[in-house]
């Protein structure tokens, strides 16, 4: 057995709350009375529900917690033989390196050289050494040859690239990663995975990996750490057979697990078992593939699309300093749909979100709506205007001077709707992150628009916040509002979108159903996007060509109620 | 970036900061419009022999000192207290209001000292890379190099502010926020903007600060330097040199009594 590189041991923490008189107390453990240990070689996976404290348990690995975050600990932490708290924090950043979710938090320089040798410089390492390591870790991520630039001109997947490798030329034998393609768009979680992967091949430290996208991760993940809602361990065990063993407990701890599982396990209740249980698209494919005969995948609903015209654009042509954005855009939505809007980072979306919505003024060509429009911003703090929950809402009627009653009432129903009702007088900026996010979307919602267009509105979020949202969109839907939404997670767009837009360098390169577009992989290099992973299952069949045109958990068959 | 002795941007940044400051306190303390004169020219030709300017720098470096020259000349000609200068000649007389040489005389006095002032601010202005002085400061003025690096990440911070404050204004125009025109509606509105645009800041000073920590900044009382800022002979020559241009006005009252 190798070295134990990491060892924790009874650890709970407890995040300082304020109460409303600015009284410090400490809240409950998250997580809670964790005892596990990492060894040298080894990947492990953190999985948990989304509060059960897998972030702060990354930052007691060096320190941060309790020497620099607000907050108490319980048990002790060891990394290479050294307690946290017998050290400092930039001590221990010899045994230990991290990264974090969004790579712009972590860019201190101003070019990609001198930022790699940020680390290296601060441990007092020779001059030569620190170039040596920064050329070792730069051409390790494929940086080596933008050592010159900014790091602002990197794309998203580079700049968290550029953070791997910040990481790797501290030579620690611990690295850590919390949750490190949140906030990047399909080709940046591509890059970072390739990256991740080689890395995990050498074999030569011990990686932890926070991460909810484990359809990217699980390829090259030994173990797991699963916890539970309260934050105690759950399970911890090798990947495969703690996932595939485990897989009831795991759906009931509310733990997401990559989709191919979740369609075999839609699947078996349908009657059709899989044997092994896949936890890849590949896997998925060959399981199906072994089973003589499949029920045809269910029909879609016809979309039921009204006869009128909810979003009329023609010709649009958007510049921003001196560049255009938008070439000459044209495209209509009727009434009812559920647009995506997907493409690369920097193809126009935004910019065509914003116009629909009128947003932004100045341009050239027409944009029509009918009805009403809300807009919702990526980072819900921004539209916050008000120091309460129930203000919030209601502004947008004020500013329309409706009569109170309608105001109270509307707020109110919304405020059930929205699950907000006990926070109502809360401040807006003191909400949780999905409570923020659901209240933004209240705000435009409160003026009943016929076309909601949202903004990344799953960015940063995990699993379960976006299921969330996408669910109370559908409901939108359902009942009527023509949604659009601007959104680069194929997964989602896959279950929910009734049409998907991809834009590449401010032009329409394809619209139609998103089962169509996915199967054109032209189109979808072009735009830097994969198609979700079901998909690539079903296309990658070889026995049930009746199934290729399978896109998302909603088409495969499902147990027929018996009478 | 040229190392030759003939380019200013091979001298030490501190010693292109704090040089030329005696000149600078001399210069604003003249009252004659000979001393600002004699700086502005020197720093000028300093500038355009050893700055290696180009284009747009190059352009207004030589264009803005006589015109900023001559609309402070102009200004004060205009606004001076009549009072002041009434003993003047009279040049011009429009009306009630007269034109007096005395009141042009302070003006191009002024306009001079301004200009000698900010050219002699320039020669390290436009000559200095941000973070060499910096550089330099940690090694030279033993400035503690987490003020230093404080300063690299607010540098970082102002283009991100800018950003999201424009995101901000759009966001809260949607939400249906105008109020009106006029300074104080202005003021009202930016004081929305100021919440959003804090908590982004915090949060996002934060975690640069822990970014930066779990990267070892702090293990140490210093931090490898890889790229050296030296301090040269040439450096001690041009601070002299910008220390024996303090005695011109001295050198001056003896030219013209």
């Amino acid at each position: 057995m190798s070295e134990v590189l990491l060892r924790l041991t009874g650890v709970s923490v407890r995040h300082e709350v304020y109460d409303e008189a600015g009284a410090v107390s400490h809240g409950v453990p998250r997580p809670r009375d964790v005892t596990a240990e990492v060894r040298a070689g080894e990947v492990v996976l953190l999985l948990g529900p989304s509060g059960c404290g897998k972030s702060t348990l990354t930052l007691t690995l060096n320190g941060l917690i309790p020497q620099v975050v607000g907050s108490r600990m319980d048990g002790t932490v060891t990394v290479a033989g050294t307690g946290t708290t017998a050290t400092t924090v930039p001590a221990l950043a010899r045994d230990v390196a991290m990264v974090f979710q969004d790579p712009d938090a972590q860019i201190v320089t101003a070019t990609v050289l001198d930022e790699v040798c940020f680390g290296p410089e601060n441990l007092l390492l020779p001059a030569g050494e620190v170039l040596a390591r920064a050329e070792e870790a730069l051409r390790r991520v494929g940086l080596w040859e933008r050592r010159g630039d900014d790091p602002e001109h990197l794309s998203g997947g580079g700049r968290q690239r550029l953070a791997i490798a910040c990481a790797l030329a501290l030579r620690t034998p611990v690295l850590v990663l919390d949750e490190p393609t949140a906030n990047l768009d399909p080709a940046g979680v591509e890059e970072v995975y390739r990256t991740l992967r080689e890395i995990a091949a050498d074999r030569d430290r011990a990686v932890l990996l926070v991460e909810h996208n484990l359809d990217a991760a699980i390829g090259f993940v030994d173990r797991v750490l699963v916890l539970d809602a309260d934050g105690r361990v759950a399970f911890d065990g090798p990947a495969r057979a703690t996932l595939t063993g485990h897989v009831d407990e795991m759906v009931a701890l509310g733990v997401w697990l990559p989709v191919a599982t979740l369609a075999a396990l839609r699947l078996r209740a349908a009657g059709i078992t899989l044997e092994p249980l896949p936890l890849t698209p590949g896997e998925l494919a060959t399981a199906l593939d072994t089973v003589p005969v499949l029920p045809a995948p269910r029909d879609r609903p016809a979309v039921d699309v009204a006869a009128g015209t909810a979003i009329l654009v023609r010709d649009l042509t958007v510049h921003r300093g001196g560049r255009p954005v938008l070439h000459s855009v044209s495209l209509s939505v009727a009434a009812g749909e559920f647009v995506a809007v997907a493409g690369a980072n920097g193809a126009g979306k935004t910019t065509l979100a914003q116009a629909i919505a009128g947003v932004t003024g100045a341009r050239r060509g027409t944009v029509r709506v009918t009805g009403q429009a809300g807009f919702v911003f990526q980072n819900p703090e921004h539209q916050f205007l008000t120091n309460r929950v129930e203000d919030e809402l209601a502004y947008g009627l004020k500013v329309l001077r409706r009569p109170p009653a309608e105001i109270d009432a509307r707020v109110g129903d919304l405020l059930d709707r929205l699950g907000l009702r006990e926070l109502r007088e809360v401040h807006p900026f003191l909400l949780s992150g999905g409570q923020k996010r659901r209240l933004s979307v209240g705000t435009a919602l409160v003026t009943r628009p016929k076309v909601l267009v949202l903004d990344e509105p799953t960015f940063g979020q995990d699993r379960e916040r976006a299921t969330e949202l996408l669910d109370l969109l559908d409901c939108l839907h359902s009942d009527g509002t023509t949604v659009v939404v601007v959104s680069h997670d194929m997964h989602l767009i896959a279950e929910y979108a009734t049409r998907l837009i991809v834009l590449a360098d401010g032009r329409v390169i394809a619209d139609g159903r998103p089962a169509d577009v996915y199967a054109d992989d032209a189109v979808l290099a072009a735009a830097g996007l994969r198609p979700p992973p079901i998909a690539q299952a079903a296309r990658a069949l070889t026995h049930h060509p009746g199934w290729h045109g399978v896109t998302r958990l909603a088409d495969l068959p499902v147990l027929e109620p018996t009478r | 970036m040229s190392d030759s002795i003939g380019s200013l941007r091979s001298y030490n940044p501190v010693v292109k900061v704090l040089a030329p400051v005696p000149a600078m306190i001399v210069t604003a303390l003249s009252r004659d419009p000979w001393t600002p004169a004699v700086f502005a020219v020197i720093a000028l030709v300093m500038l355009l022999v050893g700055g290696g300017l180009r284009g747009r720098a190059l352009l207004w470096t030589i264009a803005g000192p006589p015109l900023l020259v001559a609309l402070l000349t102009v200004s004060f000609g205009v606004w001076t207290d009549p009072g002041l200068v009434d003993h003047t000649t009279a040049l011009l007389t429009l009306g009630p209001f007269t034109l007096w040489s005395g009141a042009l005389e302070t003006g191009l006095a002024t306009g001079l000292r301004v200009v000698a002032v900010m050219l002699l601010a320039l020669i390290a202005g436009l000559t200095t890379d941000g973070t060499d002085l910096v550089r330099s400061m940690i090694a030279h003025l033993r400035m503690p190099y987490r003020i230093g690096y404080a300063g690299f990440a607010a540098m970082r911070f102002v283009p991100r502010f800018r950003r999201d404050l424009e995101i901000i204004r759009l966001a809260h125009r949607v939400r249906g926020v105008d109020g009106g025109r006029g300074p104080v509606a202005t003021l009202r509105r930016y004081n929305g903007y100021a919440v959003p645009l804090l908590a982004g800041a915090m949060r996002h000073g934060d975690r640069v600060s822990l970014a930066m920590e779990a990267r070892g900044f702090g293990a140490f009382r210093t931090r490898t330097e890889r790229r050296h800022v030296p301090l040269r002979l040439r450096d001690a020559v041009l601070a002299l040199w910008l220390l024996a241009v303090c005695l011109v006005p001295h050198l001056l009252s003896g030219v013209l009594g």
